[in-house]
């Protein structure tokens, strides 16, 4: 139920409340700023795959308001209707793909999104410099948009790539995991 | 109606922004603001109570953070997680709430005269915080240690939401 | 016939080579040119540059067709918006002997054509175009790669693949 739900909010926000560009004026930003990235870095991936993270959550912890705002969406009842929410109406909307939800571990606090079409890495091949292929996850913004976004509606996470197609793995699968809800800060004590 | 002063508390239970709109004066001396001055007649000296203590701006704040806090976790553990309150009143003042799932908390005081605000501060929450703030690049994403939301075009924004929609003589 | 197709950068150098036969009337898509032959493909080939420079503001169309003969071999040539050009080099098979006899039916009316090769006709330049067109196609989506850099040799696995599909398609 809640996942027909969640599709249809996701298809209604997108139709007629969101601004669209055009699909390659993004993919060739973000490739440039990867590309840039590695030149800037000496190709040292690790350094990389940890600031596209860091520039994910800057845009995470901003982009959740406009997602609230524009989805009107209420809080979740619990971390199976987050991940709806996150495939269904969050990436629909700012992506256009609802990514499938797999993978939910017993516990019901960890999920992978596999990603069939990913816009952000469309055209791109990895250098071949017999790294990149092993160090380098070339979409990793995505987590930290994720982790930034989750992180301020009280839910700290984890999220990180576990295979790629720009890699030659047959998917591409982001792996999310709760960590832990985050309370209500308290104000300080006056005197 | 008359708006005496607007407060954002952000996830953090920092005050990032605040404001207070001079209290209208009854008598024929500086009228700061026109439009509200329509209403000052009858208001004027409901306003007394809140202008007292303006030198200690961050007192009122936490006063203010401190009341909406309290009832806010009231509200939830009386009523269940959706159970939030909208908005109370005083004698004097009327004080009205608004919370985004992200925590931040828009509170504005208005005359004891003022219908439910929830709807307009949810729009100062969309149209003015989100548009001019949040998707700011160059506006900082949290505004830590009260450094607040230094931004002229949501000031501006905000001063004509105010001017023009709330304080519309009715 | 044999085929070596190159593209060229905008300081004329080589970004890109690629060998292969026809695959047409049985042809098995591998080159035959002769080893003391070959390495004079890439001398035609950069000779040709020349007359390309030369028609490329004429017609203002991409595909040039057939720019220049050398000997027995014929070069093709299209230019992208981008003043990068793709050289296709054609030469019909003259050694016979080193054949294999089974096509050899099929084979007898490929070379029949071969001693007539006739590099401005139709049939000719029709499927050296639709090759070109999708190895321009395949070219857009390489170049768009965040990591490729203008005038850099492609080294793509992918890109090969896709002008070795073109060509068994077409040529």
């Amino acid at each position: 139920m809640a996942s027909t739900k969640a599709a249809r909010i996701g298809e209604d926000v997108w139709k007629t409340r969101v601004d669209k560009v055009n699909a390659e004026l993004v993919t060739l930003t973000y490739g440039t700023i990867v590309a840039q990235l590695c030149a800037d870095f000496d190709a040292d991936y690790a350094e990389v795959n940890r600031q596209l993270d860091k520039m994910g959550y800057n845009i995470g912890v901003r982009l959740i308001e406009d997602f609230l705002a524009k989805s009107g969406t209420a809080a979740c009842a619990n971390f199976r209707e987050t991940a709806e929410m996150i495939a269904k109406v969050g990436f629909k909307m700012f992506l256009n793909i609802t990514p499938p939800i797999t993978n939910w571990s017993g516990d019901n606090k960890q999920f992978s999104l596999i990603f069939d079409e990913n816009p952000l890495a469309d055209f791109v091949e990895l250098p071949d410099d017999g790294r990149a292929q092993d160090e380098l996850w070339f979409s990793n913004i995505l987590c930290g948009v994720i982790r930034g976004a989750l992180e301020m509606v009280q839910l700290q996470v984890e999220a990180h790539f576990v295979s790629d197609v720009l890699r030659g793995n047959d998917t591409t699968e982001m792996r999310i995991s709760l960590i832990r809800i985050i309370d209500d800060e308290m104000p300080p004590d006056d005197e | 109606m008359v708006v005496y002063a607007f407060y954002i508390f952000d996830r953090h239970t920092e005050c990032i922004y605040s404001k207070k709109w001079p209290p209208p004066v009854a008598a024929s001396t500086a009228k700061p603001r026109p439009q509200s001055t329509s209403s000052a007649a009858t208001n004027g000296e409901s306003a007394q109570p809140l202008t007292r203590r303006t030198n200690q701006k961050s007192d009122d704040e936490k006063l203010v953070f401190g009341v909406v806090f309290s009832l806010r976790n009231m509200c939830r553990n009386l009523g269940g997680e959706d159970n939030f309150f909208m908005n109370f009143r005083t004698n004097e003042y009327k004080l009205h709430y608004f919370e985004t799932l992200t925590r931040l908390k828009f509170v504005m005081l208005t005359d004891t005269r003022t219908g439910n605000l929830r709807a307009a501060l949810h729009q100062i929450w969309l149209n003015l915080y989100i548009e001019y703030v949040v998707k700011n690049p160059l506006s900082p994403a949290e505004h830590p240690g009260g450094m607040g939301v230094a931004n002229e075009l949501f000031e501006r924004g905000l001063e004509s939401f105010v001017r023009e929609v709330l304080s519309a003589p009715s | 016939m044999s085929y070596y197709f190159a593209i060229i950068g905008t300081k004329d150098n080589p970004l890109f080579e690629h060998e292969f036969g026809t695959s047409r009337q049985g042809g098995d898509g591998v080159a035959r040119f002769r080893e003391d032959a070959r390495h004079m493909n890439q001398f035609i080939v950069h000779s040709s540059l020349d007359i390309v420079e030369e028609v490329q503001w004429g017609g203002g169309q991409m595909y040039l067709k057939h720019v220049d003969s050398f000997r027995n071999s014929h070069v093709f040539s299209f230019i992208t918006g981008g003043n990068v050009k793709f050289m296709l080099l054609v030469a019909p098979d003259t050694h016979n002997a080193s054949r294999a006899s089974s096509a050899s039916t099929a084979r007898s009316s490929t070379y029949g054509q071969v001693s007539t090769y006739n590099p401005t006709a139709p049939s000719t330049e029709e499927p050296i175009r639709n090759f070109f067109i999708e190895v321009y196609d395949a070219w857009l989506k390489t170049i768009m790669s965040p990591f490729y850099q203008v005038n850099m040799p492609v080294k793509s696995p992918v890109f090969r693949g896709r002008v070795a599909g073109a060509a068994k398609k077409y040529l």
